[in-house]
């Protein structure tokens, strides 16, 4: 009995030990590389104005549509519940007005609130702990130079055990690592630049890289694409098939600041928020940065890879006007929808008019059979401001059956991505609540 | 300013680059035959052409139109195809109340510029983003088919395929 006891004592001694070795905090306040948009002399709010747009605070704390930026209350709806953006206004009492600069700091590289709590990583600390002490402040010093705004935060609806936050801390040990981020000497500045902006700033892996099981990223995955909340974040390695390896630098530049990458893809849905919200303001160089980054990055073919089809055979036979012939006499339900509700700005071949991002070909959504990204768009729209373009296509969910739906994607697939579409009204009924 | 071709006429306006061209050419320039139907390239009422290419010009930024060539209802009876199709709208009657007609006429115009004797399934497919709330599509679709081979044709009621937006 006695013996039994030490081995309880002893395991359980080494599990905290284990617990307390993985959830250290990295103490250096880091060091972040030069970034073209906020030179060091800047004064701190522009840099936390900057590295606030950069890191882009604004998308998740912010509900679409509304007049209160940064008060929070926006729904993330996960396998195991749903999660509310909070307030990150300086409002004392609804905000974070009383935090200090450690536990703004703590909160943002850690995932501690100030109250000692921690937080879900549907906030990505994950990416932020790499972020410099210096940055995370400037951030700080924005968002308390902002207007307070006085909305409390919606109570996220979890079940048991997820309501457990200090289970967190578990999940941390396995899946956390609290590091800063720190220059590779064998790269360009130019590449560490753009590192900082792609893994610590901008949070690319969030929602680009796999998660396992246990929703922590496959980091040796990094960037092979995931599906979230019913959209597809594409692979974006430097695979040439698979990836964005084919792409040209100015393509990917265009893609990240405007939106839209002639023959390769318009960003819509989250994407769609990024650009407008967050790299539609960074500076050329630092774009370019970007850039050169993620050109380094593995080739993956990632899950459920997707092949573009850069000769769709029946948007080739089509013209801007008319369908090419098609094999029946009867229009399918889809191609008369396509007829009625798109034809008109997307065009028979998928050339697109009225504005570039109207361009289907070479898309990777409509070479998805399983049409994840187009049911989305079609579903919901896309309504962005990029510079001086209002992009802008209506949303199709309260128009349009499950299986009207179902049969408009699966044609927008087969006419030009030349696969067979494999979305089934229920797939739309579900991904309606997405 | 910024300077655009409208039927023929080049015309400095002074705008942002962001306004529709519907607005320009209706309140700016006066140009008025062009409807505004729903705002969001959904009805075809606003559609005019653009390289002879048809438009939604609700939706179409001004400052993205260029030294293109900018058609309204207006002017489309200059053109062969436009003459042809506004005469055989006529000896149809196809018009009820005719709010959406200037754009069914340059949908219509358009097709049969690209195709010179269109199938009713060809007909489906470039006028079925055009929505007219009266209903004349039959007899839009005969007037399309006597402009097209100049023999008087009857309004057919039952369709062999409707165009989406009419079921």
């Amino acid at each position: 009995m006695k013996r039994l006891l030490t081995v309880v004592v002893v395991l359980l001694i080494i599990g905290a030990a284990g617990y307390v070795l993985l959830n250290r905090s990295d103490s250096a306040d880091g060091k972040a590389p030069v970034l073209a948009g906020v030179s060091a002399s800047a004064d701190i709010l522009a840099r936390g104005e900057y590295l606030t747009k950069a890191a882009d605070c604004v998308a998740c704390h912010t509900v679409p549509g509304s007049d209160k930026p940064y008060a929070g209350g926006l729904a993330f709806k996960l396998p195991f519940g749903t999660i509310y953006s909070t307030n990150i206004t300086a409002d004392p009492e609804h905000g974070i007005g009383t935090w200090t600069d450690d536990q703004f700091v703590r909160a943002v590289r850690e995932g501690i609130r100030n109250d000692g709590q921690r937080i879900y990583p549907a906030f990505p600390y994950t990416s932020y702990t790499l972020l410099s002490r210096d940055d995370v402040l400037a951030i700080k010093a924005y968002l308390f130079s902002l207007a307070p705004i006085a909305q409390a935060d919606k109570p996220n609806e979890l079940g048991f055990p997820f309501n457990q936050r200090w289970a967190m801390g578990f999940w941390n040990a396995v899946f956390f690592k609290s590091q800063r981020f720190v220059a590779d000497e064998k790269q360009s500045p130019e590449w560490n630049s753009g590192a900082y902006l792609a893994t610590a700033l901008g949070h690319c892996g969030e929602c680009h890289t796999p998660r396992n099981l246990g929703f922590g990223l496959k980091h040796d995955q990094a960037l092979a694409g995931e599906s979230l909340q019913g959209w597809r974040a594409y692979n974006i390695t430097s695979d040439k098939e698979h990836g964005i390896g084919a792409w040209s630098d100015s393509e990917l530049a265009s893609y990240l600041t405007s939106g839209h990458a002639d023959g390769h893809a318009s960003a819509a849905g989250p994407m769609g928020e990024v650009v407008e919200y967050s790299l539609q303001h960074l500076a050329e160089p630092d774009v370019a940065a970007l850039v050169t980054y993620l050109r380094s990055v593995p080739a993956q073919k990632g899950k459920d890879p997707i092949t573009v089809d850069p000769q769709p055979a029946r948007a080739l036979a089509s013209s801007a006007l008319l369908p090419g012939k098609r094999d029946g006499d009867v229009a399918s339900s889809g191609e008369k929808l396509f007829a009625g509700a798109c034809a008109s700005c997307h065009q028979w071949n998928g050339n697109g008019q009225q504005t570039q991002h109207a361009g289907l070909l070479g898309n990777r959504g409509v070479n998805d059979a399983e049409a994840h990204n187009v049911t989305q768009i079609i579903l919901k729209g896309i309504d962005m401001h990029v510079g001086d373009n209002h992009i802008y296509m209506p949303g199709f969910a309260a128009t349009y059956s499950d299986t009207e739906i179902a049969e408009l994607a699966n044609y927008v697939v087969a006419q030009f991505g030349n696969k067979q579409g494999k979305v089934s009204p229920a797939e739309v009924a579900e991904r309606r609540d997405q | 300013m910024l300077s655009l071709l409208v039927n023929d006429e080049s015309r400095s306006i002074d705008v942002p680059a962001d306004m529709p061209l519907l607005w320009v050419l209706r309140d700016v320039i006066g140009l008025t035959g062009t409807k505004f139907g729903c705002g969001i390239a959904q009805c075809g009422a606003c559609t005019v052409h653009v390289d002879g290419q048809p438009m939604r010009s609700c939706v179409l930024p001004v400052g993205s139109v260029g030294t293109r060539a900018i058609t309204t209802i207006e002017a489309i009876g200059k053109t062969d195809s436009g003459q042809k199709i506004q005469q055989a709208w006529l000896d149809i009657d196809v018009v009820q109340c005719g709010y959406c007609q200037s754009g069914q006429i340059m949908s219509a115009t358009a097709l049969l510029k690209h195709t010179a004797n269109p199938s009713d399934a060809d007909i489906d497919a470039a006028m079925s983003g055009n929505i007219c709330r009266c209903g004349t599509y039959p007899r839009i679709r005969a007037a399309i088919k006597q402009a097209a081979t100049g023999k008087h044709e009857v309004p057919q009621t039952t369709l062999t395929s409707a165009p989406a937006n009419a079921s």
